[in-house]
Protein backbone atom coordinates (compact mmCIF):
# COMPACT_ATOMS: atom_id res chain seq x y z
CA UNK A 1 0.00 0.00 0.00
CA UNK A 2 3.15 2.31 0.37
CA UNK A 3 3.79 1.67 -2.47
CA UNK A 4 0.92 2.73 -4.12
CA UNK A 5 0.83 6.20 -1.80
CA UNK A 6 4.36 6.85 -2.98
CA UNK A 7 3.55 6.74 -6.48
CA UNK A 8 0.58 8.57 -5.92
CA UNK A 9 2.30 11.68 -4.15
CA UNK A 10 4.92 11.20 -7.18
CA UNK A 11 2.33 11.87 -9.76
CA UNK A 12 0.81 14.93 -7.75
CA UNK A 13 4.18 16.32 -7.00
CA UNK A 14 5.03 16.30 -11.15
CA UNK A 15 1.59 17.45 -12.49
CA UNK A 16 1.39 20.62 -9.11
CA UNK A 17 1.98 23.46 -11.84
CA UNK A 18 0.37 21.55 -15.23
CA UNK A 19 -2.58 19.01 -15.05
CA UNK A 20 -3.75 19.82 -11.61
CA UNK A 21 -4.28 23.33 -12.07
CA UNK A 22 -5.85 22.57 -15.73
CA UNK A 23 -8.34 20.60 -13.63
CA UNK A 24 -9.75 23.20 -12.16
CA UNK A 25 -9.22 26.11 -15.37
CA UNK A 26 -10.45 23.96 -17.57
CA UNK A 27 -14.38 23.29 -16.20
CA UNK A 28 -14.46 27.15 -15.12
CA UNK A 29 -13.51 27.94 -18.88
CA UNK A 30 -15.87 25.34 -20.60
CA UNK A 31 -18.99 26.30 -18.23
CA UNK A 32 -18.27 30.38 -19.27
CA UNK A 33 -17.84 29.28 -22.95
CA UNK A 34 -21.02 27.14 -23.23
CA UNK A 35 -23.19 29.42 -21.70
CA UNK A 36 -22.49 32.08 -22.96
CA UNK A 37 -21.58 30.56 -26.29
CA UNK A 38 -24.93 28.14 -26.47
CA UNK A 39 -27.85 29.74 -23.88
CA UNK A 40 -28.96 31.51 -26.37
CA UNK A 41 -29.02 29.01 -29.25
CA UNK A 42 -30.16 25.85 -27.10
CA UNK A 43 -33.66 26.10 -26.10
CA UNK A 44 -33.45 24.25 -22.37
CA UNK A 45 -37.75 24.85 -21.69
CA UNK A 46 -37.73 26.17 -17.93
CA UNK A 47 -34.24 25.15 -16.40
CA UNK A 48 -31.46 27.89 -17.17
CA UNK A 49 -28.48 26.90 -19.22
CA UNK A 50 -25.71 26.34 -16.27
CA UNK A 51 -28.22 24.55 -14.43
CA UNK A 52 -28.75 22.01 -17.42
CA UNK A 53 -25.04 22.31 -19.09
CA UNK A 54 -23.05 22.00 -15.49
CA UNK A 55 -23.48 17.58 -15.84
CA UNK A 56 -21.43 17.34 -18.79
CA UNK A 57 -19.11 20.53 -18.05
CA UNK A 58 -18.21 17.91 -15.35
CA UNK A 59 -18.15 15.20 -17.53
CA UNK A 60 -15.71 16.70 -20.06
CA UNK A 61 -13.51 17.74 -17.24
CA UNK A 62 -13.40 13.75 -16.37
CA UNK A 63 -12.92 12.68 -20.27
CA UNK A 64 -9.69 15.62 -19.84
CA UNK A 65 -8.23 13.73 -17.41
CA UNK A 66 -8.55 10.56 -19.03
CA UNK A 67 -6.40 12.68 -21.85
CA UNK A 68 -3.42 12.90 -19.14
CA UNK A 69 -3.67 9.46 -17.91
CA UNK A 70 -3.62 8.10 -21.59
CA UNK A 71 -0.28 10.14 -21.82
CA UNK A 72 1.13 9.38 -18.09
CA UNK A 73 0.14 5.11 -18.49
CA UNK A 74 2.16 5.66 -21.53
CA UNK A 75 4.79 7.52 -20.42
CA UNK A 76 5.09 4.86 -17.45
CA UNK A 77 5.28 1.95 -19.74
CA UNK A 78 7.58 3.64 -22.61
CA UNK A 79 10.12 4.79 -20.10
CA UNK A 80 13.04 3.66 -18.23
CA UNK A 81 11.33 4.67 -15.00
CA UNK A 82 8.58 1.72 -16.06
CA UNK A 83 11.33 -0.65 -16.44
CA UNK A 84 12.74 0.08 -13.11
CA UNK A 85 9.08 -0.30 -11.33
CA UNK A 86 8.72 -4.37 -12.86
CA UNK A 87 11.66 -4.85 -10.83
CA UNK A 88 10.78 -3.44 -7.61
CA UNK A 89 9.24 -5.81 -4.72
CA UNK A 90 5.96 -4.05 -5.33
CA UNK A 91 2.73 -5.27 -6.65
CA UNK A 92 2.42 -5.32 -10.60
CA UNK A 93 -0.23 -3.40 -10.07
CA UNK A 94 0.64 -0.60 -7.68
CA UNK A 95 1.61 1.82 -10.53
CA UNK A 96 -2.01 1.35 -11.60
CA UNK A 97 -3.48 1.88 -8.94
CA UNK A 98 -1.82 5.18 -8.15
CA UNK A 99 -2.94 6.55 -11.34
CA UNK A 100 -6.25 5.65 -10.39
CA UNK A 101 -6.23 7.22 -7.04
CA UNK A 102 -4.73 10.20 -8.64
CA UNK A 103 -7.61 10.56 -11.28
CA UNK A 104 -10.15 9.89 -8.42
CA UNK A 105 -8.18 13.11 -7.19
CA UNK A 106 -8.07 14.91 -10.28
CA UNK A 107 -12.08 14.28 -10.97
CA UNK A 108 -12.71 15.57 -7.37
CA UNK A 109 -10.63 18.64 -7.75
CA UNK A 110 -12.78 19.14 -11.04
CA UNK A 111 -15.88 18.55 -9.55
CA UNK A 112 -15.64 21.24 -7.01
CA UNK A 113 -14.33 23.65 -9.21
CA UNK A 114 -16.89 23.19 -11.24
CA UNK A 115 -19.64 23.40 -8.90
CA UNK A 116 -18.20 26.30 -7.18
CA UNK A 117 -18.31 28.34 -10.69
CA UNK A 118 -21.83 26.56 -11.23
CA UNK A 119 -23.17 28.18 -8.22
CA UNK A 120 -22.31 31.34 -9.25
CA UNK A 121 -23.91 31.12 -12.33
CA UNK A 122 -26.76 30.01 -10.55
CA UNK A 123 -26.55 26.18 -10.43
CA UNK A 124 -28.24 24.34 -7.77
CA UNK A 125 -28.25 20.94 -5.46
CA UNK A 126 -31.95 21.28 -4.87
CA UNK A 127 -32.50 18.09 -3.33
CA UNK A 128 -30.75 17.47 0.14
CA UNK A 129 -27.35 16.11 0.93
CA UNK A 130 -28.54 12.77 -0.33
CA UNK A 131 -28.35 14.12 -3.69
CA UNK A 132 -25.15 15.40 -3.13
CA UNK A 133 -23.26 12.84 -2.30
CA UNK A 134 -24.90 10.64 -5.03
CA UNK A 135 -24.12 13.42 -7.34
CA UNK A 136 -20.29 13.26 -6.30
CA UNK A 137 -20.66 9.10 -6.20
CA UNK A 138 -21.66 8.90 -9.46
CA UNK A 139 -19.12 11.42 -10.99
CA UNK A 140 -16.87 9.52 -9.47
CA UNK A 141 -17.65 6.57 -10.50
CA UNK A 142 -17.83 7.25 -13.94
CA UNK A 143 -14.05 8.61 -13.36
CA UNK A 144 -12.92 5.75 -12.42
CA UNK A 145 -14.21 3.51 -15.30
CA UNK A 146 -13.06 6.18 -17.49
CA UNK A 147 -9.60 6.81 -16.59
CA UNK A 148 -9.20 3.01 -16.28
CA UNK A 149 -10.39 2.24 -20.44
CA UNK A 150 -7.75 5.70 -20.77
CA UNK A 151 -5.24 3.84 -18.69
CA UNK A 152 -5.56 0.67 -20.94
CA UNK A 153 -5.50 2.59 -24.20
CA UNK A 154 -2.39 4.25 -23.04
CA UNK A 155 -0.47 1.03 -22.00
CA UNK A 156 -0.94 -0.70 -25.08
CA UNK A 157 -0.39 2.26 -27.32
CA UNK A 158 2.65 3.34 -24.70
CA UNK A 159 3.75 6.05 -27.48
CA UNK A 160 4.48 9.81 -27.59
CA UNK A 161 1.10 10.73 -28.95
CA UNK A 162 -1.31 8.14 -27.29
CA UNK A 163 -3.45 10.72 -26.09
CA UNK A 164 -4.95 11.98 -29.66
CA UNK A 165 -6.82 8.64 -30.09
CA UNK A 166 -9.01 9.64 -27.26
CA UNK A 167 -9.60 12.93 -28.70
CA UNK A 168 -12.37 11.53 -31.60
CA UNK A 169 -14.37 9.37 -28.76
CA UNK A 170 -14.57 12.18 -26.24
CA UNK A 171 -15.80 14.14 -28.80
CA UNK A 172 -18.57 12.21 -30.28
CA UNK A 173 -19.27 11.19 -26.49
CA UNK A 174 -19.38 14.87 -25.76
CA UNK A 175 -21.33 16.75 -28.44
CA UNK A 176 -23.73 14.16 -29.35
CA UNK A 177 -25.37 13.93 -26.20
CA UNK A 178 -28.51 15.33 -24.24
CA UNK A 179 -25.55 17.11 -21.85
CA UNK A 180 -24.84 19.84 -23.85
CA UNK A 181 -29.05 20.07 -25.41
CA UNK A 182 -32.16 18.44 -25.10
CA UNK A 183 -32.85 15.34 -27.57
CA UNK A 184 -35.11 17.35 -29.55
CA UNK A 185 -32.34 19.84 -31.01
CA UNK A 186 -30.89 17.04 -32.97
CA UNK A 187 -32.09 15.45 -35.92
CA UNK A 188 -34.27 12.50 -35.74
CA UNK A 189 -32.24 9.95 -37.52
CA UNK A 190 -29.31 10.45 -34.71
CA UNK A 191 -31.91 10.24 -31.61
CA UNK A 192 -31.19 6.63 -30.89
CA UNK A 193 -27.31 6.98 -30.31
CA UNK A 194 -27.92 10.53 -28.36
CA UNK A 195 -30.29 8.76 -26.03
CA UNK A 196 -28.76 5.67 -25.17
CA UNK A 197 -25.11 6.38 -25.17
CA UNK A 198 -22.98 6.88 -21.91
CA UNK A 199 -22.47 10.52 -21.18
CA UNK A 200 -26.12 10.93 -21.61
CA UNK A 201 -27.32 9.02 -19.20
CA UNK A 202 -24.71 10.13 -16.59
CA UNK A 203 -25.78 13.54 -17.16
CA UNK A 204 -29.44 12.66 -16.88
CA UNK A 205 -28.84 11.06 -13.90
CA UNK A 206 -26.70 13.94 -12.57
CA UNK A 207 -29.35 16.61 -13.85
CA UNK A 208 -32.01 14.16 -11.72
CA UNK A 209 -29.74 14.12 -8.86
CA UNK A 210 -29.11 18.51 -9.59
CA UNK A 211 -32.91 18.53 -9.37
CA UNK A 212 -34.10 16.32 -6.33
CA UNK A 213 -35.90 13.81 -8.81
CA UNK A 214 -33.89 11.22 -10.89
CA UNK A 215 -35.18 8.52 -13.06
CA UNK A 216 -34.97 5.05 -12.04
CA UNK A 217 -34.19 3.85 -15.34
CA UNK A 218 -31.17 6.61 -16.20
CA UNK A 219 -29.79 5.78 -12.97
CA UNK A 220 -29.60 1.83 -13.92
CA UNK A 221 -28.53 2.36 -17.36
CA UNK A 222 -25.41 4.69 -16.05
CA UNK A 223 -24.53 2.71 -13.00
CA UNK A 224 -24.45 -0.36 -15.31
CA UNK A 225 -22.39 1.41 -18.00
CA UNK A 226 -19.79 2.57 -15.11
CA UNK A 227 -19.94 -1.00 -14.22
CA UNK A 228 -19.90 -2.44 -17.79
CA UNK A 229 -16.72 -0.27 -18.43
CA UNK A 230 -15.37 -0.74 -15.07
CA UNK A 231 -15.17 -4.47 -15.83
CA UNK A 232 -14.06 -4.72 -19.68
CA UNK A 233 -11.34 -1.90 -18.72
CA UNK A 234 -10.46 -2.78 -15.59
CA UNK A 235 -9.43 -6.50 -16.70
CA UNK A 236 -7.81 -4.94 -19.51
CA UNK A 237 -5.42 -2.54 -17.72
CA UNK A 238 -4.46 -5.14 -15.02
CA UNK A 239 -2.99 -7.45 -18.37
CA UNK A 240 -1.06 -4.69 -19.50
CA UNK A 241 0.46 -4.52 -16.45
CA UNK A 242 1.29 -7.87 -15.98
CA UNK A 243 2.12 -8.14 -19.94
CA UNK A 244 4.78 -6.27 -18.99
CA UNK A 245 6.49 -8.22 -16.28
CA UNK B 1 41.73 16.29 -54.98
CA UNK B 2 40.81 19.80 -54.09
CA UNK B 3 38.69 20.51 -51.30
CA UNK B 4 36.63 24.14 -50.84
CA UNK B 5 33.84 25.16 -48.97
CA UNK B 6 30.90 23.12 -49.78
CA UNK B 7 28.33 24.45 -52.10
CA UNK B 8 24.96 25.80 -50.18
CA UNK B 9 21.60 26.29 -51.79
CA UNK B 10 19.22 28.65 -51.38
CA UNK B 11 17.02 29.30 -48.20
CA UNK B 12 14.34 28.32 -50.06
CA UNK B 13 15.52 25.08 -51.30
CA UNK B 14 16.87 23.59 -48.08
CA UNK B 15 13.40 25.07 -46.62
CA UNK B 16 11.64 22.71 -49.04
CA UNK B 17 13.94 19.86 -48.11
CA UNK B 18 12.91 20.68 -44.15
CA UNK B 19 9.51 21.04 -45.10
CA UNK B 20 9.39 17.81 -47.21
CA UNK B 21 11.30 15.51 -44.25
CA UNK B 22 8.16 16.80 -41.96
CA UNK B 23 5.80 16.08 -43.94
CA UNK B 24 7.24 12.49 -44.49
CA UNK B 25 7.36 12.10 -41.15
CA UNK B 26 3.64 13.52 -40.42
CA UNK B 27 2.32 10.39 -43.08
CA UNK B 28 3.91 7.94 -41.36
CA UNK B 29 3.05 8.78 -38.37
CA UNK B 30 -0.13 10.43 -38.89
CA UNK B 31 -0.55 11.98 -35.50
CA UNK B 32 -0.97 15.67 -36.76
CA UNK B 33 -3.10 14.58 -40.14
CA UNK B 34 -5.29 12.65 -37.56
CA UNK B 35 -5.41 16.25 -35.28
CA UNK B 36 -5.30 18.48 -38.32
CA UNK B 37 -7.88 16.89 -40.48
CA UNK B 38 -9.95 14.20 -38.44
CA UNK B 39 -10.63 16.64 -35.38
CA UNK B 40 -11.75 19.17 -37.17
CA UNK B 41 -14.04 16.94 -39.38
CA UNK B 42 -15.50 15.17 -36.64
CA UNK B 43 -16.07 19.08 -35.31
CA UNK B 44 -17.80 19.85 -37.75
CA UNK B 45 -20.14 16.90 -38.22
CA UNK B 46 -20.94 16.75 -34.17
CA UNK B 47 -21.17 20.43 -33.77
CA UNK B 48 -23.81 20.76 -36.61
CA UNK B 49 -26.02 18.15 -35.36
CA UNK B 50 -26.01 19.49 -32.24
CA UNK B 51 -26.39 23.33 -32.96
CA UNK B 52 -27.71 23.16 -36.78
CA UNK B 53 -31.41 23.09 -36.45
CA UNK B 54 -31.30 25.61 -33.55
CA UNK B 55 -29.23 28.28 -35.32
CA UNK B 56 -31.52 27.85 -38.78
CA UNK B 57 -34.92 28.08 -36.34
CA UNK B 58 -33.13 31.84 -34.76
CA UNK B 59 -31.88 33.16 -38.12
CA UNK B 60 -33.01 31.49 -41.08
CA UNK B 61 -29.59 30.92 -42.38
CA UNK B 62 -27.99 27.50 -42.50
CA UNK B 63 -25.28 27.46 -39.42
CA UNK B 64 -22.51 25.22 -42.15
CA UNK B 65 -21.36 28.80 -43.53
CA UNK B 66 -19.65 29.98 -40.10
CA UNK B 67 -19.23 26.51 -38.71
CA UNK B 68 -16.93 25.43 -41.88
CA UNK B 69 -14.66 28.34 -40.96
CA UNK B 70 -14.90 27.95 -37.26
CA UNK B 71 -13.82 24.25 -37.57
CA UNK B 72 -11.00 24.76 -40.22
CA UNK B 73 -9.16 26.88 -38.15
CA UNK B 74 -9.57 24.47 -34.77
CA UNK B 75 -8.22 22.34 -36.81
CA UNK B 76 -5.02 24.42 -38.53
CA UNK B 77 -4.79 25.30 -34.53
CA UNK B 78 -4.95 21.68 -33.39
CA UNK B 79 -2.58 20.00 -36.16
CA UNK B 80 -0.01 22.70 -34.91
CA UNK B 81 -0.60 21.73 -31.26
CA UNK B 82 0.32 17.87 -32.10
CA UNK B 83 3.33 19.19 -34.09
CA UNK B 84 4.48 21.43 -30.99
CA UNK B 85 4.33 18.22 -28.88
CA UNK B 86 6.28 16.11 -31.40
CA UNK B 87 8.70 19.30 -31.27
CA UNK B 88 9.40 19.03 -27.05
CA UNK B 89 10.43 15.16 -27.64
CA UNK B 90 13.03 16.35 -30.62
CA UNK B 91 14.11 18.76 -28.48
CA UNK B 92 15.31 15.99 -25.49
CA UNK B 93 16.12 13.49 -28.16
CA UNK B 94 18.59 15.85 -29.40
CA UNK B 95 17.16 15.88 -32.90
CA UNK B 96 17.12 19.32 -33.28
CA UNK B 97 21.00 19.67 -32.36
CA UNK B 98 21.80 17.33 -35.22
CA UNK B 99 19.97 19.40 -37.56
CA UNK B 100 21.33 22.75 -36.13
CA UNK B 101 24.24 21.23 -36.84
CA UNK B 102 23.81 20.58 -40.96
CA UNK B 103 25.63 23.10 -43.03
CA UNK B 104 22.68 24.69 -43.91
CA UNK B 105 20.75 28.19 -43.50
CA UNK B 106 20.35 28.70 -39.50
CA UNK B 107 16.67 30.20 -40.60
CA UNK B 108 15.98 26.87 -42.75
CA UNK B 109 14.75 24.31 -40.80
CA UNK B 110 12.38 26.95 -38.70
CA UNK B 111 11.22 28.08 -42.59
CA UNK B 112 10.50 24.59 -43.31
CA UNK B 113 8.71 23.61 -40.31
CA UNK B 114 6.00 26.91 -41.16
CA UNK B 115 6.08 25.56 -44.68
CA UNK B 116 4.62 22.49 -43.76
CA UNK B 117 2.47 23.19 -41.48
CA UNK B 118 1.32 25.88 -44.75
CA UNK B 119 0.80 22.96 -46.54
CA UNK B 120 -0.82 20.54 -44.15
CA UNK B 121 -3.32 23.75 -43.43
CA UNK B 122 -4.22 24.26 -46.92
CA UNK B 123 -4.97 20.72 -47.16
CA UNK B 124 -7.06 20.25 -44.17
CA UNK B 125 -8.86 22.97 -44.68
CA UNK B 126 -9.68 21.82 -48.64
CA UNK B 127 -11.08 18.34 -47.18
CA UNK B 128 -13.20 20.59 -44.68
CA UNK B 129 -14.87 22.58 -47.20
CA UNK B 130 -15.51 19.21 -48.70
CA UNK B 131 -17.30 17.49 -45.84
CA UNK B 132 -18.93 20.75 -45.67
CA UNK B 133 -19.88 20.67 -48.99
CA UNK B 134 -21.20 17.57 -48.31
CA UNK B 135 -23.27 18.59 -45.47
CA UNK B 136 -24.90 20.86 -47.21
CA UNK B 137 -22.94 24.13 -47.95
CA UNK B 138 -22.78 25.59 -50.91
CA UNK B 139 -19.55 27.81 -52.10
CA UNK B 140 -20.83 31.19 -53.67
CA UNK B 141 -17.94 32.36 -54.35
CA UNK B 142 -15.32 32.33 -57.53
CA UNK B 143 -12.18 30.96 -57.83
CA UNK B 144 -10.75 33.90 -56.54
CA UNK B 145 -12.59 33.87 -53.24
CA UNK B 146 -12.15 30.11 -52.87
CA UNK B 147 -8.36 30.72 -53.04
CA UNK B 148 -8.64 33.16 -50.13
CA UNK B 149 -10.75 30.94 -48.15
CA UNK B 150 -8.35 28.42 -48.38
CA UNK B 151 -4.98 30.49 -47.53
CA UNK B 152 -7.02 32.63 -44.95
CA UNK B 153 -6.20 29.63 -42.48
CA UNK B 154 -2.79 29.36 -43.24
CA UNK B 155 -1.80 32.94 -42.45
CA UNK B 156 -3.65 32.20 -39.04
CA UNK B 157 -1.51 28.69 -38.71
CA UNK B 158 1.85 30.29 -39.33
CA UNK B 159 1.16 32.65 -36.27
CA UNK B 160 -0.42 30.28 -34.23
CA UNK B 161 3.10 27.52 -35.20
CA UNK B 162 5.24 29.95 -34.01
CA UNK B 163 3.57 30.56 -30.42
CA UNK B 164 3.52 26.72 -30.24
CA UNK B 165 6.95 26.37 -31.34
CA UNK B 166 7.81 29.55 -28.91
CA UNK B 167 6.14 27.55 -26.28
CA UNK B 168 7.03 23.95 -27.21
CA UNK B 169 10.99 24.45 -27.17
CA UNK B 170 10.95 25.77 -23.64
CA UNK B 171 8.19 23.45 -22.38
CA UNK B 172 9.15 20.45 -19.92
CA UNK B 173 5.82 18.64 -21.22
CA UNK B 174 3.18 18.61 -23.50
CA UNK B 175 0.67 19.63 -21.03
CA UNK B 176 1.69 23.55 -20.97
CA UNK B 177 0.80 23.44 -24.85
CA UNK B 178 -3.31 22.75 -23.79
CA UNK B 179 -2.59 25.92 -21.83
CA UNK B 180 -2.55 27.32 -25.12
CA UNK B 181 -4.95 25.31 -26.79
CA UNK B 182 -7.66 26.35 -24.43
CA UNK B 183 -8.04 30.32 -25.46
CA UNK B 184 -6.75 29.77 -28.89
CA UNK B 185 -9.91 27.40 -29.75
CA UNK B 186 -12.20 29.14 -27.45
CA UNK B 187 -11.18 32.58 -29.49
CA UNK B 188 -12.15 30.71 -32.32
CA UNK B 189 -15.60 29.43 -31.34
CA UNK B 190 -16.37 32.76 -29.39
CA UNK B 191 -16.72 34.28 -33.20
CA UNK B 192 -19.75 34.75 -35.35
CA UNK B 193 -18.79 31.64 -36.92
CA UNK B 194 -20.08 29.62 -34.14
CA UNK B 195 -23.24 31.38 -32.55
CA UNK B 196 -24.95 33.44 -34.10
CA UNK B 197 -24.19 37.35 -32.68
CA UNK B 198 -27.88 37.99 -31.47
CA UNK B 199 -27.69 35.06 -29.13
CA UNK B 200 -25.46 36.35 -27.21
CA UNK B 201 -25.69 38.86 -24.47
CA UNK B 202 -25.27 42.75 -25.95
CA UNK B 203 -22.39 43.50 -23.92
CA UNK B 204 -20.34 40.62 -26.01
CA UNK B 205 -20.61 42.24 -28.38
CA UNK B 206 -17.73 45.05 -28.63
CA UNK B 207 -15.53 41.97 -27.12
CA UNK B 208 -16.48 39.63 -29.72
CA UNK B 209 -15.86 42.00 -32.37
CA UNK B 210 -12.73 43.25 -31.79
CA UNK B 211 -11.02 40.03 -30.27
CA UNK B 212 -8.36 38.62 -33.37
CA UNK B 213 -10.40 35.51 -34.61
CA UNK B 214 -13.85 37.46 -35.47
CA UNK B 215 -12.02 39.40 -38.68
CA UNK B 216 -10.44 36.02 -40.01
CA UNK B 217 -13.26 33.63 -39.30
CA UNK B 218 -15.89 36.31 -40.38
CA UNK B 219 -14.07 37.28 -44.08
CA UNK B 220 -14.21 33.18 -44.76
CA UNK B 221 -18.41 33.05 -44.12
CA UNK B 222 -18.25 36.26 -46.23
CA UNK B 223 -16.08 34.59 -49.20
CA UNK B 224 -17.82 31.57 -48.87
CA UNK B 225 -21.65 33.65 -49.45
CA UNK B 226 -20.05 35.19 -52.32
CA UNK B 227 -19.06 38.63 -51.10
CA UNK B 228 -16.03 40.10 -50.66
CA UNK B 229 -14.76 41.19 -46.91
CA UNK B 230 -12.54 43.85 -47.88
CA UNK B 231 -12.27 45.10 -44.54
CA UNK B 232 -12.46 42.16 -42.20
CA UNK B 233 -9.13 40.52 -44.52
CA UNK B 234 -7.23 43.68 -43.87
CA UNK B 235 -7.69 43.46 -39.88
CA UNK B 236 -7.13 39.76 -40.08
CA UNK B 237 -3.93 40.78 -41.77
CA UNK B 238 -3.30 43.26 -39.32
CA UNK B 239 -3.52 41.33 -36.61
CA UNK B 240 -1.47 38.26 -37.99
CA UNK B 241 1.25 40.50 -39.06
CA UNK B 242 1.50 41.75 -35.54
CA UNK B 243 1.48 38.41 -34.18
CA UNK B 244 4.31 37.41 -36.10
CA UNK B 245 5.79 40.93 -35.70
CA UNK B 246 5.70 40.17 -31.81
CA UNK B 247 6.17 36.38 -31.60
CA UNK B 248 8.68 35.40 -33.99
CA UNK B 249 11.77 36.85 -32.12
CA UNK B 250 10.38 34.73 -29.02
CA UNK B 251 9.81 31.41 -31.07
CA UNK B 252 13.75 32.02 -32.52
CA UNK B 253 15.40 32.63 -29.62
CA UNK B 254 13.96 29.45 -27.74
CA UNK B 255 14.34 27.01 -30.95
CA UNK B 256 18.12 28.24 -31.31
CA UNK B 257 18.37 27.52 -27.54
CA UNK B 258 16.62 24.38 -27.63
CA UNK B 259 18.42 23.23 -30.82
CA UNK B 260 22.12 24.44 -28.90
CA UNK B 261 21.05 22.26 -25.68
CA UNK B 262 22.27 19.16 -27.09
CA UNK B 263 19.11 17.09 -26.26
CA UNK B 264 18.47 16.07 -22.48
CA UNK B 265 19.93 12.48 -23.97
CA UNK B 266 22.82 13.78 -25.26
Amino acid sequence: MSAVVALTERTVRATLRSDLPLAIVAPVGNLIAFNFLLSGVIDTGGMSYAQYVLPVIVIQAVFLGALTTVERAATDQRTEFGKRLGTMPISTVSPLMARMLYCLMRGALSLLAALAVGYAFGFRISGGLGYVLAFTVLTLMFTLALSLAADAAGSSVATAAASQLFVAPQMLLVVLSTGLAPLDSFPDWVHPFVRDQPVSQVTEALRGFAGGHVVASNLIASVAWCAGLFLVFGTLAIRMQRRTE
Amino acid sequence: MITGTPLRGSVFNESLVFAGQLLTKWRRAPVVPIQSVLFPTFLLITYYLLVGKSVLNITGTDSLYGLVPTCAIAGAFSGALAAGLAMSLERDSGLLSQLWALPVHRASALIGRMLAEAIRTLASTAVILIVGIGLGLRFHGNVVSLLLFLLVPVLVVIVFSLMVIAVAVRAKDGTVLIWLALPAITAVFASSGSPPIESLPSWMWPLLRFQPMEPIVDSMRILSQGGFPASQLLIGLAWTTLGIVVISPLAIRGYRVAAESGGVQG
